[in-house]
Parts: structure tokens; C-alpha cells; sequence
């Protein structure tokens, strides 16, 4: 069940593809104009620099000197080559970098607002695994970050949050592709669960939402890959998600906790969570992979739960391709027709073990079978148990009639059994309109949206200290309001009334 | 000392038969004492590797004879604290029969799940297996198959196929028949509960044959168990489920809810314009 996922796609941050300069600056003005923004953020106490410094680094992870500009802004950053934080960084690089002369760049030397921050050195630290994991050095990388998140955990700094949530993500990345890979019992990756453990406690003593969702998510990518449900299970039922997190969290969280739903069997739950993370997720750019994945298994349990999924949702351009082989489920599943279903599921297996939703296909016999019943039972008004069991394929008679009488009892038709002659007798539907049904369904649809627009105004973002200079321009245009109304009390100038510039609403 | 101990114990555990499985707990209760000594009855890095065998060997044998004494819970017990044991990896070393065993242990357990109920601790475990054990494995393994045929089966409802499955020559083991009974129950109930809401009457000759009853007289005595009236040699089933059904439906009777819906999207529409 390991998710091969793109990592680019589960990069998830928006690639800044439209934005102008960026591109054409080489890498190293890049880095270093990055140095400005997290001593900004430092000062300014707001992390949305610091947010704004990681997200390119999926621009310049591609750049063809990508070492050589991490040397170079190394060297930047500290100047003293004895600097023992520089040597660190620098001994994960190849060779032919640590030597290299800095003079084309000169003027970026001189710059006195480069502060020797820690944050600069975790920013650092990160574009090194960046760079390790790009060339694959899964091992070194294994290495060097453990002994990084450890020294990111031991700052306790409130600025370097975002910094370390990358930090730890690329940590349990490097872990997974360590020989053997999950889901063997013996993977390295299980060894890793008590430093994400510790890691959440202190994040979650330190109020760090950022560490904390992201660790949160980590860990139960972790449990789900070796298939320990249960303990995923027993970690989302004892921690608490961070509801300031940010939202590609939020749209992992909500998949994995999607994921361990499906299996044990909740599929309303499932459904919920799923729809939830594939409406937030973005569909374009590199996060296009985790929308699929979310899709796929969104229709793997619409179909679990009885539900057909329509038919735009394989249309969609991102979508159309990957979505093939489960269009093909959907088909047979639709029909009731048990052979094409058993032919989807042997052809598409290999894809299906990959997206890990094979032993969920796996449960859809009964569905089809379902469904069968449920369109003989809507097509004939009468049908003998014999003709049921050639349509559907079912080996006896007796079966059939146990089948029929269990779905009887599910709900899924409304008929009744006439054992005597052997004919399953369908009575007319009802009415659907004098029950409370659509009055139901219209009450789901609405509390869903009114949600919505609930968290939509309380994720609004207002700038911190904006609100200190509203109050003051609120009260001095107070006061110019009282000024003007004694003028035009005593006076009769026909001034237009300056209502003062009111911020906001 | 104490590894010899454990060693006779374990023999003496294999050869055990009927009668004597009494005397069982009291001869596990020092294995496991001689095990503690031997610090295997938890396996961490430094267990020696005959201490992990014979760790393995002693509490398979347990996890069996609870099942034959029909100790559920024990046997549960006995299977968690074998979970780390066959988490390691096989290379390491050796087991040359312990192999059918593992299968055999975790057939029972999920068994065990099926006939509680707990579909979805059966799937979780049936999750971890495909995992570990990969298809070919699953497939050929009869144990296994066991349950995962059983699972299938009373899914979709076709409990002829469950009855045909508990009967003799189906069941791979003695161990697997004890849950027979349990199962057999458990589809006979579920069978009733079908027909209840299936058949408007039944014949009792017909409901003999449908429930897997022996006997008429089995059947009139389940049938009051159960509480439907059995009349002129027919079964009747209560219908008034029906009616408490379309009771609920019905809208006046719902203008309760209705009233209260609609007073909660006003107020929020408020708080919107």
C-alpha cells in the first residue's frame, strides 16, 4: 500500500508558474533575496515570509546548478569558513562545490543585512535535502536528517516552524526509500515512528501547528503504509488536528483519515472525509497526482456504499487517463454484471495494488450482485428465482433465494419472496414525495453549504497589528465626524459630509 | 535449566489429546513462567534464536488448546503475544513447521472475528495479510482461504454456501469445526431476520429446510423463540414493522422536525445578509 505519490505532487504548494522574474534570476540570487525574507519574517514575527521563501523551492530544485548555488549561498551566509553550522551543510555536498570561488558574485558578499540567523541555516538545511533526495542519496540523506531534525527540534523557535515541518517531511521521506521499502515489517521507517512521536509532543506543548499537523500527517502515513490500522486508528482518536493548519495538510490529513475509514468499514465517514480533501485539494500543477489518487479512492467507496459516481467526474482533463480502469469498475458495477466485474478486477489488478484500493475493489462483489438484484427487481414485477440465477450468475437456486431475501432485508428492494411457486414479487414503489426523504436530502445539502460558509469567514486572514490601526483611524474619523456636525450646526456651509474612509466591511 | 524445562513442556504440549487437555493451562501457566526466565516470552534483540523457536512453538500450542477448550479470550491473548513473534522476519530464523501454523493461528483468529461480528477487525487483519504475505500466498493457503470464503459468502447472503462450508470434509482443520457451531447460529439467525421481512408466511416443511433445522418441532420451538405465530402448519411473520415504518415517514407526523429545520435556517440566514 505504499503510496508511490509523485513527490512533486505531494510538494503541494502552488507552483509560482505564472509569476514573472523569478524564473530568470539564477538560482543563487534566488536563495540569497530568500535570506532577506526569513530575516524579515524573524523581525516582523509573521510567518507568511517565511512561507513565501519555501515556495520556490520547486523552481530552483530544478535548476540545472542547483548544488553549486547551495554552496554558493552557504558561503554567503557564513562567511567564516570554520563556522561549524557551514561545515555541516557543507559535507553533504559533492566535492568539486566546496571550493568554489564565490567572485562572480561578489556584491552578494558584502550585503551587511545577511544576518547569521538560525532560521538561514534550517533554510539551508532543507534545500541540502532537497538536493540529496533529488540525486536519489537516500542513505546520506537518512543520516543527515536525522541528526537535522534533531538540532531543529532542539531550537524551540517559533520563526522556524514551517522551516522544521519540511524538515521533518523530507526526514520521513528519505526513511521510506531505505531498503526494505514498506510494506515489509522490517522497514526503517517503523524505526522512525518514536522521534515523530516526541516530535508531536513537543510540538503540540509548543502550540507549533505547523510541526504538528505536518507530523500528524507523517505518522499516519507511516502506520497506514505498514498497515497497522489500528494504530492510525488509535493515533487520530487520541490527538487533536490543528485547525489553523494549513490547507495541503488539511487535504492529506483528511485522505489518510479517508483511507483508514474505508477499511474499516465506515464508508459514509470515508465518503465525507475523501469528498472533503478532493474539494480542497488545487487540481492543477504538481498536486494534479494527490487529486487522482483522492479521486480514485472517493469512487471506490461511492461504489462501496452503493452510490454510482456520475459520469462528469471521469471527464475532467486531469483526471481522464488515470481514472480509466476504474471507469471500467463503475461500468460493470452499474450493470450488475458479475463477469465483467471479476474480468476489470484480474486486468487492472497491478493497478489497483498500486493505488492500494485492491482489497476494496475486492468487497465490491457483493454490490454487484446488489445492484443485479436490485435492477431485476425494478425491471420485473414478477421473476422466478430460476431466471435470477441464470441473469445474475449465481450457482443455485437456494442461493439465489437467500440472496434475494438478505437484500430484502437490506433495503436495497422492496419486494417479497413467494417460496411456494419460487418468484420474487416486487411491490410498487411508494410515493417518494409525500415522505420526509427530499425534505431530508435538502436539509444535508444545506447544512453542508451553511458549514461552508462558516469556515470560509473564519479562515479569513486579517493582517496582525492592521486591526491596532483601524481602531485608531475609526476613532479620528470619530472625531472629524463630531467636528463636522458642530460646523454644520453652527455654520450653513453646504460641505459635503466626509463620512471618514471606514476600512473594511 | 529453565530452557529445558520449556523444551519438555513443549513436547508434552504436542502430544496432548482430549481428555487430557484439562491439565493444559496448568502446564502452559509454566511454560510461560520458564520463558520469562529465558526473558523470550517478549522477543527484542537479544533473544537467542532457539529461545525465539521455542517461545513461538509453546504459545502456538496455547493459542490451539484454547481454542479446543473453547477459551476465546484466552486464545485472543495468546494470539497477540504471538503478533511480534511473527513480525520478525523469517530469515532470521528458522521455523520449519511453524510456517503452517502461523496460517493456521491467523485463520482461527479471523474466524473468531467473523463469528463475533467484527467485519471490520476481520478486514483491518485481512489488510495486514495481503501486505505481508503478498496473493500467491493468500490463494494457496487453504486456512486462510477458509475464512475469506466464508466472509464472501455470508456478504452476499448465500448462506447455503456457508452451510455447504461448515459442514465436514470443507473445514481444514478439527480446530476450524469448533467454530461451525458458532457460525451456524449466527447464519440461522440472520436467516430468520431475512425471512421475517422476505415472506409474508412460510410452510413449516419449507422453513425447516431454509433454517437447516433437523426437525417440525425444532422449527415451532425456534419460531416462538423468535416470536411469530405458527398456525395450520405455516409460519407467520409480524408485519407491524411495516406500519411503524411508514408511521415515521409520514410528513405530519414529522412537523416537528420540519418547524425546527426551517427556524435554524432563518437564524443563520440572518447572521449571512
Amino acid at each position: 500500500m505504499a503510496d508511490k505519490m509523485d513527490v512533486d505532487a505531494v510538494n503541494g504548494e502552488k507552483s509560482q508558474e505564472t509569476v514573472g522574474p523569478a524564473p530568470d534570476l539564477p538560482a543563487e540570487r534566488i536563495i540569497t533575496n530568500n535570506f532577506h525574507l526569513i530575516n524579515q519574517a524573524v523581525q516582523a514575527f509573521d510567518a507568511r515570509f517565511t512561507l513565501r521563501a519555501l515556495r520556490n523551492i520547486s523552481t530552483i530544485r530544478k535548476a540545472p546548478n542547483f548544488p553549486e548555488a547551495i554552496a554558493i549561498a552557504i558561503r554567503t551566509a557564513f562567511p567564516k569558513p570554520t563556522n561549524n553550522a557551514r561545515r555541516v551543510l557543507e559535507t553533504m555536498l559533492p566535492e568539486q562545490y566546496k571550493n568554489v570561488q564565490n567572485g562572480e558574485t561578489g556584491d552578494g558578499l558584502k550585503d551587511p543585512d545577511i544576518v547569521e540567523v538560525a532560521e538561514v541555516w534550517a533554510y539551508l538545511g532543507v534545500l541540502v535535502q532537497v538536493y540529496l533526495y533529488d540525486t536519489k542519496q537516500y542513505k546520506k540523506g537518512a543520516q543527515f536528517s536525522d541528526n537535522f531534525v534533531e538540532k531543529v527540534r532542539s531550537f524551540n523557535r517559533r520563526t522556524m516552524d514551517s522551516i522544521g515541518a519540511k524538515a521533518y517531511f523530507y526526514y520521513a521521506l528519505f526513511h521510506e526509500n531505505l531498503d526494505p521499502k514498506p510494506p515489509s515489517k522490517q522497514s526503517p521507517a517503523i524505526a522512525i515512528r518514536p522521534t515523530l512521536l516526541a516530535a508531536l509532543r513537543s510540538a503540540v506543548l509548543r502550540k507549533d501547528a505547523e510541526t504538528q499537523s505536518a507530523v500528524t500527517v507523517l505518522l499516519l502515513r507511516n502506520y497506514i503504509s505498514t498497515a497497522d490500522i489500528t494504530q492510525a486508528d488509535l493515533l487520530v482518536a487520541q490527538t487533536h488536528f490543528p485547525a489553523s493548519a494549513a490547507n495541503n495538510q488539511v487535504c492529506r490529513y483528511l485522505y489518510y483519515l479517508g483511507r483508514i475509514r474505508a477499511i474499516q468499514l465506515a464508508y459514509t465517514q470515508a465518503h465525507a472525509h475523501l469528498e472533503s480533501a478532493t474539494r480542497k485539494s488545487p487540481t492543477t500543477g504538481p498536486a494534479a497526482g494527490f487529486y487522482q489518487q483522492a479521486t480514485k479512492l472517493l469512487i471506490v467507496v461511492e461504489l462501496l456504499m452503493g452510490d454510482i459516481p456520475t459520469r462528469t467526474l471521469f471527464r475532467q482533463p486531469a483526471l481522464e487517463a488515470a481514472l480509466y480502469p476504474y471507469f471500467k469498475l463503475v461500468q460493470a458495477v452499474r450493470v450488475g454484471d458479475l463477469d465483467a466485474y471479476l474480468k476489470c478486477v484480474s486486468a487492472n489488478e497491478a493497478q489497483f495494488r498500486q493505488d492500494g484500493t485492491y482489497t476494496l475493489t475486492l468487497r465490491l462483489r457483493q454490490n454487484v450482485i446488489k445492484t443485479g438484484v436490485r435492477m431485476l427487481s425494478l425491471s420485473y414485477s414478477r421473476i422466478s428465482l430460476r431466471d435470477i440465477c441464470t441473469r445474475l450468475n449465481i450457482s443455485s437456486e437456494e442461493s439465489a433465494e437467500y440472496i434475494t431475501a438478505k437484500a430484502i432485508r437490506d433495503g436495497v428492494i422492496e419486494a417479497s419472496l413467494d417460496h411456494q411457486q419460487g418468484h420474487l414479487v416486487t411491490t410498487p414503489a411508494k410515493d417518494a414525495y409525500s415522505t420526509t426523504e427530499p425534505s431530508e436530502a435538502f436539509h444535508m445539502r444545506i447544512e453542508a453549504l451553511l458549514g461552508m460558509r462558516d469556515e470560509c469567514v473564519m479562515a479569513m486572514r486579517y493582517p496582525m497589528n492592521k486591526h491596532r490601526q483601524e481602531i485608531a483611524e475609526a476613532a479620528k474619523a470619530r472625531e472629524r465626524e463630531r467636528e463636522l456636525a458642530k460646523e454644520i450646526i453652527e455654520g450653513e456651509g453646504d460641505e459635503e459630509g466626509d463620512e471618514g474612509q471606514f476600512e473594511g466591511m | 535449566m529453565a530452557e529445558h524445562e520449556a523444551k519438555q513442556i513443549a513436547s508434552k504440549l504436542e502430544s496432548l489429546k482430549g481428555p487430557q487437555l484439562q491439565q493444559a493451562p496448568q502446564l502452559l501457566a509454566r511454560a510461560k513462567l520458564a520463558l520469562l526466565h529465558l526473558n523470550a516470552l517478549v522477543p527484542s534483540e537479544e533473544t537467542h534464536k532457539n529461545h525465539l523457536q521455542l517461545a513461538t512453538v509453546i504459545l502456538e500450542q496455547g493459542a490451539l488448546i484454547s481454542i479446543r477448550l473453547k477459551d476465546t479470550e484466552s486464545f485472543t491473548r495468546y494470539y497477540q503475544q504471538l503478533q511480534p513473534f511473527y513480525a520478525i522476519e523469517g530469515s532470521h530464523w528458522q521455523r520449519p513447521r511453524a510456517q503452517s501454523n502461523q496460517s493456521k493461528i491467523t485463520g482461527l483468529y479471523l474466524l473468531l472475528l467473523l463469528s463475533v461480528g467484527d467485519y471490520a477487525g476481520f478486514h483491518t487483519v485481512l489488510e495486514g495479510l495481503e501486505m505481508s504475505a503478498g496473493r500467491e500466498t493468500m490463494e494457496k493457503n487453504p486456512f486462510l482461504q477458509y475464512p475469506v470464503r466464508l466472509e464472501q459468502a455470508l456478504m452476499e447472503g448465500s448462506y447455503d454456501k456457508v452451510w455447504g462450508e461448515t459442514k465436514g470434509e470443507r473445514v481444514p482443520s478439527e480446530e476450524f469445526a469448533v467454530f461451525s457451531e458458532v457460525l451456524i447460529n449466527t447464519i440461522r439467525s440472520e436467516i430468520a431476520s431475512c425471512s421475517e421481512r422476505a415472506y409474508p408466511s412460510l410452510p413449516i416443511s419449507n422453513a425447516k429446510n431454509l433454517l437447516f433445522l433437523d426437525s417440525e418441532g425444532a422449527v415451532v420451538q425456534f419460531a416462538n423463540a423468535r416470536g411469530w405465530v405458527a398456525r395450520e402448519g405455516r409460519i407467520y411473520f409480524p408485519q407491524q414493522e411495516e406500519e411503524a415504518l411508514a408511521a415515521e415517514r409520514d410528513v405530519m407526523s414529522a412537523s416537528g422536525m420540519v418547524i425546527s429545520n426551517t427556524l435554524g435556517y432563518a437564524r443563520k440566514l440572518e447572521t449571512i445578509v
